[in-house]
Parts: C-alpha cells; structure tokens; sequence
C-alpha cells in the first residue's frame, strides 16, 4: 500500500494531487471571475517557476503579477471580458461552440448542473457557462464542495462535455489576443492545464 | 477502500508531479477562491437559519433609539 500525503477539505479527505488540481481550478476561476486585488496580486507574485511547460507558465504569472498594479489589471479585465459586444473575449462555452451565448451548450450544461445538485448562487447574474464557473464546478467537484467529492468517472463525463470542446481555444486567445498582458500567462497557464487534465484522464480511463 | 482514494493510482500521482502540478498549486494555494457563486442545491436547514439569525447586539440597540423605535 502506497502511503499518501492527504490534506483535509471541508466535506472530505482528498489526495494531495487531486487538491493540487482543485487548487489549480480555483486559481483560474478566482483570476477568470474578477479582476485581482493588490492583495491577490501579492501573493501571486510569490509563485515561482519550475522546468516543467506548467512550471514556467505559472513563474511568467508570477513575474507579470509582480510587475502588475491593480488599477491597470483591472482595466485590461474589463477590455478582455466586459461589456456585452464590446468585449475582445467572450468566455462562454455557447459562444465558443456555436458563436452566439445562451445557446444549447448553455442548456445542457444547466441539465448538467441540475443532475449534479449544483446552483447558481442568487447575487452571480452572468450565464453559468462563463468559463470561470466551469472551473468552480470542477474544483467542486474535486473536493466535494457540492457533497461527496465526484468519482473521476463523472469528473471527466464534466470536463469532456463541458471543457474539453472550447476551453484551450479560449486559453490560447487569451495568451495572443493584442491587449492582454497580465492574462497573457493565465492563458498559458490555463492551456497548460486543460491539457494536462485531459492526459491525466486519459491515463485514468 | 473510499471513491476518493481510487481516484489516486502511482501512475497518475507520478504524471501531475512531473507536469508541474505541485509547484504552482503549493504557492497557488495561498490565493484561494473568491466568490461563490455557485452552491449545493440544498434547501438551507432551519438550523443554519438559526445560526445566521438576528442578534441584538449592542451596537444595533443604540440604533434603534437614536431612531425612537
């Protein structure tokens, strides 16, 4: 029997690498969701890189949030992921899939969340298929923040249907689009990411 | 053995140490997650409500008479 490293949640006990990847989801949600504060941007500084292709993403965001201020992070945000038609992104699963939002991926990624026992809390007003909150359900889903923490099985059922088709486009947009600066590495990072999830359930299957 | 602990064979806890999983989230740990906005659909217990309910605090009685409640 291997012995593990386990860290304690909330609900449950997960492996140490499987609340890494949490950590990760949460990470890109937190960033995805809303614009930094100082605060966050101080401890992202802190991140440094190692020699792996995630390794060195990670200590390039650390470098930019290092060198980033807040008040500017924050109208770069707002230029990438605000406004409606004003927006250099879009990041929705509907629009990234069909070209329009609140299309069938929307829908079906609603039946997804109704089966999973998962709603949106009443203050969020954006359509659930922002891509930060499918990092939220997935680190959820990991920790069991929404019950039990989900067998693989259905994290990757999740992460295939709803990630997988549209979320490394978006990724690799966010890393080349010509006004990101301090996303440009939350790009990579995320692309690096999304790829690595895929191989690890590959591996798992 | 727990759903949990199937999750974690040698071969996938060697894969997300060598593509650099543990370094980022070690220091990413820090950061947390902001927001909820999503939550288990649960109804809220009426114990919760219990917890979270009003108090009359000190500071809340002063308001009430400077109001002339």
């Amino acid at each position: 029997m291997v012995t593990q490293t386990i860290i304690s949640t909330a609900e449950e006990v997960i492996a140490s690498e499987e609340a890494l990847r949490a950590n990760a989801y949460a990470l890109l949600a937190t960033l995805l969701r809303t614009p930094p504060t100082a605060e966050t941007l101080q401890d992202l500084a802190r991140l440094e890189p190692d020699d792996t292709d995630l390794g060195r993403a990670i200590g390039s965001l650390g470098a930019a949030a290092a060198a980033a201020n807040a008040g500017a992070v924050g109208e770069e945000f707002h230029d990438l992921f605000v406004g409606v038609g004003a927006s250099e992104l879009k990041p929705y699963a509907s629009y990234y899939l069909t070209g329009f939002l609140y299309e069938k991926p929307l829908a079906d990624l609603r039946d997804a969340m109704a089966e999973l026992g998962i709603e949106i809390a009443d203050d969020s007003a954006e359509p659930e298929d922002h891509i930060a909150s499918l990092c939220e359900i997935m680190c959820g889903l990991i920790t069991g923040a929404f019950g039990a923490p989900a067998s693989l099985a259905s994290q990757r059922a999740f992460f295939d249907k709803h990630l997988a088709p549209w979320a490394d486009h978006l990724f690799e947009d966010l890393e080349t689009v010509q006004s990101a600066n301090f996303y440009k590495p939350v790009g990579a990072v995320g692309r690096m990411f999304m790829r690595i999830e895929s191989q690890a359930f590959e591996m798992a299957a | 053995m727990s759903e949990s602990q199937k999750l974690t064979s040698p071969e996938r806890r060697s894969f997300f140490k060598k593509a650099g999983l543990g370094i980022g989230a070690a220091g990413v740990a820090a950061v947390g997650l902001s927001g909820n906005s999503l939550e288990a659909a649960q109804p809220e217990s009426p114990k919760d409500r219990t917890a979270s309910s009003y108090r009359e605090t000190d500071h809340v009685k002063k308001a009430y008479e400077t109001s002339r409640f």
